[in-house]
């Protein structure tokens, strides 16, 4: 790495460099750069731009309905860079939402093979230490994008919808699984890590309490979620996909779980009554009665049942915000530093339910999950290992302004304080194109052609589906902005 | 400073040289070798399954007494993937119908290919290119006595550690006059992986 020092382009390192001939400073100064672009897994612009405002021309296109517009605004990042991963699971979400389900679940799979592989390695990782590196003297941003577990879980489930609408049922199933993996990994993990980035920012010089009053509370935004990777909505997929291959052992388990984190969606409590009736489990039926009024079967011949999935607009995208905070160093004192975190601002916009209506009965839709919920519960759970890093690098930033201003005066301290200032920008990646709310409508219709009137955001919308006896008819409809569509497949 | 230079030179000399010597080469290996590339199911399982699986079907006595005067004529069914991975299954059936088929106690009906025969058939018959009076007759196939049908399942397993990984692979042999299962059979593989400490 160091071989290439002789090759420096970045006018930044050019500059200071002519300025001042003293070797340790040369060496501080070329190490950097060669940190900084000869891993390439960070992009220039990720330095001094942050993620969500690279995104948000993308979003704005999502808004319209131009997805392929979308997806060339995206651009292409090489295999190396760090948001690669994510710049996958960004674009096969596009070409999911354009129905091009062959190109998307090509990503995913990429995206998942990446997952894997990062899962798979060392625990001590050479390479993880050089980026690390990078990351003390410019920014998160330079760190390999770690896909968050919800943004896992989403992953299987939009590329069991991409197996479903090319008719592979087995392959569906098996991205069902595997997002059930993802869940119990999570489950297991949650509490060792928390535990351990604590502790490890308290060794920093540092409480998690010290954000208190100056980092703005995220409590609006997580809303009532208990953690960041439990998704109702892969629960309920995973549900609907085993009652439709007759697995209804499995798709009551599926059920029951959906209903530990939404009891009080209307269709999932009637799934779980029409299940364990059905099931004849005497025990869980009866305390379901309890909670959610008793039930009787209204299974006819020659009704199919349809459920629609219904998503609403796009989840937010984490912002910059800058703090000034006191750093204990063990001889000095306390000193203020300036840090960027990322949070996710504001309440949770309230969005309007859908509402479907067949041969005079209407319907209306409720609540499965809240993915801006989860993702800010899992920002909330990164914070003390996000701190951690971002004392060391103030801190590194410090001593390396010092150092430039004891050997090149006041130029090198100018210099290093405008790189210092310019470079600071939280890491505000995350999967930024995904829906912000997830609704279920789940109805019984009778058999053949029928048409439904979906009202959405005030407009109607005819969907026509033909339904067979005693099957079900899924249906994905998205609302984004101004847009609207729907895939619809027999299972 | 000049001595830093000759070093460096020297240094991406030696890189350089390194990184032409490292040509990449294209090998032929055993198709049967053992191969522990990942975890993943892998062609060592696919041979070990359909290998396992073939012979317990022929050396079980059931077996002995059906094929003892008459070659039963079979068709697969399928194999169901209950794993969480995508696995050709297709492939295992492949291998174990072959292997059946070279054994010569078995006839095979082939159901993915009912179409194809049909078009051909039709060919002779409609396409005005083949002698009607040599044109094969429609209705004269042989249907299945047995059908062979399975499930494959796994249970995956893992920590900061290790990751583990058993398959399950069940077959089973039903006679479709009776409904009757006439033999059936279970492989279970096991597979762990412990993690390297230190890795680039």
């Amino acid at each position: 790495m160091l071989f290439k020092s002789d090759s420096i382009k970045e006018p930044l390192g050019n500059s200071i460099i002519q300025m001042n001939k003293h070797i340790s400073t040369n060496v501080l100064v070329t190490v950097l750069i060669t940190v900084l672009s000869g891993c390439a897994s960070l992009q220039f612009a990720d330095i001094f731009q942050g993620y969500t405002s690279q995104m948000k021309p993308v979003k704005a296109a999502q808004r319209q309905g131009e997805f392929v517009k979308a997806q060339s605004i995206l651009g292409q990042r090489s295999a190396s860079n760090g948001s690669y991963v994510l710049s996958l699971l960004e674009r096969a979400r596009l070409q999911f939402l354009a129905s091009d389900f062959q190109a998307s679940q090509k990503n995913f799979a990429q995206a998942y093979v990446l997952i894997e592989q990062q899962r798979n390695k060392a625990k001590i990782q050479i390479s993880k230490g050089i980026e690390k590196l990078g990351a003390v003297v410019s920014n998160d941003n330079a760190i390999s994008y770690q896909v968050p577990y919800y943004e896992q879980g989403m992953l299987h489930s939009y590329q069991a919808l991409n197996y479903l609408f090319q008719h592979d049922f087995e392959g569906a199933l098996v991205e069902i699984r595997r997002a059930n993996l993802v869940q119990e990994n999570a489950l297991k993990a949650y509490q060792d890590e928390i535990y351990k980035a604590e502790s490890e920012l308290a060794n920093s010089g540092m409480s998690s309490g010290s954000l208190d009053g100056t980092y703005p509370s995220m409590a609006e935004s997580i809303g009532e979620v208990k953690n960041g990777f439990q998704n109702a909505f892969t629960f309920y997929l995973s549900g609907i996909l085993y009652e439709a291959s007759g697995e209804l052992n499995d798709a009551y388990i599926d059920y029951k779980r959906a209903i530990e984190i939404y009891p009080e969606n209307h269709y999932l409590q009637q799934d779980v009554l029409r299940l364990a009736t059905k099931l004849g489990m005497q025990d869980d039926l009866d305390e379901f009665e309890q909670r959610f009024g008793s039930y009787q079967s209204e299974k006819s011949e020659s009704e199919g049942q349809v459920v629609i999935l219904f998503e609403q607009d796009i989840v937010n995208s984490k912002q910059d915000v800058g703090l000034n905070l006191p750093i204990g160093r063990s001889n000095r004192g306390l000193k203020f530093f300036s840090f960027s975190l990322p949070v996710y601002r504001g309440a949770l916009p309230q969005h309007s339910n859908l509402t479907v209506s067949n041969a005079g009965e209407s319907y209306e839709s409720n609540e499965l999950v809240r993915i801006q919920s989860l993702a800010a519960k899992d920002l909330q759970d990164q914070l003390p290992s996000l701190l951690t890093r971002q004392v060391v690098r103030v801190v590194a930033k410090e001593q390396m302004r010092q150092k430039l201003s004891r050997e090149a005066g006041d130029v090198g301290n100018i210099l290093a304080s405008i790189y210092n200032i310019a470079s600071e920008r939280a890491d505000t990646r995350s999967w930024s194109t995904l829906p912000d709310e997830v609704d279920i409508v789940r109805m019984n219709v009778p058999t053949g052609k029928q048409l439904l009137q979906v009202q959405v955001h005030g407009q109607m919308q005819n969907i026509e589906v033909n339904v067979q006896p005693n099957r079900i008819t899924l249906i994905n409809f998205s609302a984004i902005g101004n847009y609207t569509g729907y895939q619809s497949i027999n299972l | 400073m000049n001595k830093l230079a000759l070093i460096t030179t020297l240094g991406l000399t030696l890189t350089l040289a390194v990184g032409c010597a490292n040509k990449s080469v294209v090998r032929y290996g055993d198709a049967t070798a053992v191969e522990t590339t990942d975890i993943n199911f892998g062609s060592t399982d696919l041979q070990k399954v359909a290998a396992e699986m073939t012979d317990s079907l022929l050396l079980s006595p059931v077996v002995g007494t059906l094929t003892q005067n008459k070659r039963p004529v079979m068709f697969v069914e399928r194999l169901k993937n209950k794993t969480s991975e995508h696995i050709d299954t297709e492939s295992i059936t492949d291998s174990i119908s072959t292997k059946l088929l070279r054994s010569g106690k078995f006839r095979f009906v082939d159901m993915g290919r009912v179409e194809a025969a049909r078009e051909q058939l039709k060919f002779q018959h409609e396409g005005g290119m083949v002698d009607p009076n040599k044109a094969l007759q429609f209705g004269r196939q042989i249907g299945a006595q047995y059908m062979l049908y399975g499930n494959l399942s796994s249970i995956v397993k893992s920590n900061q550690d290790k990751s583990d990984v058993y398959y399950k692979f069940t077959l089973r042999l039903m006679d479709l006059e009776s409904g009757l299962v006439e033999w059936a059979d279970e492989t279970e593989i096991r597979k762990t992986k412990v993690k390297e400490s230190v890795g680039w």
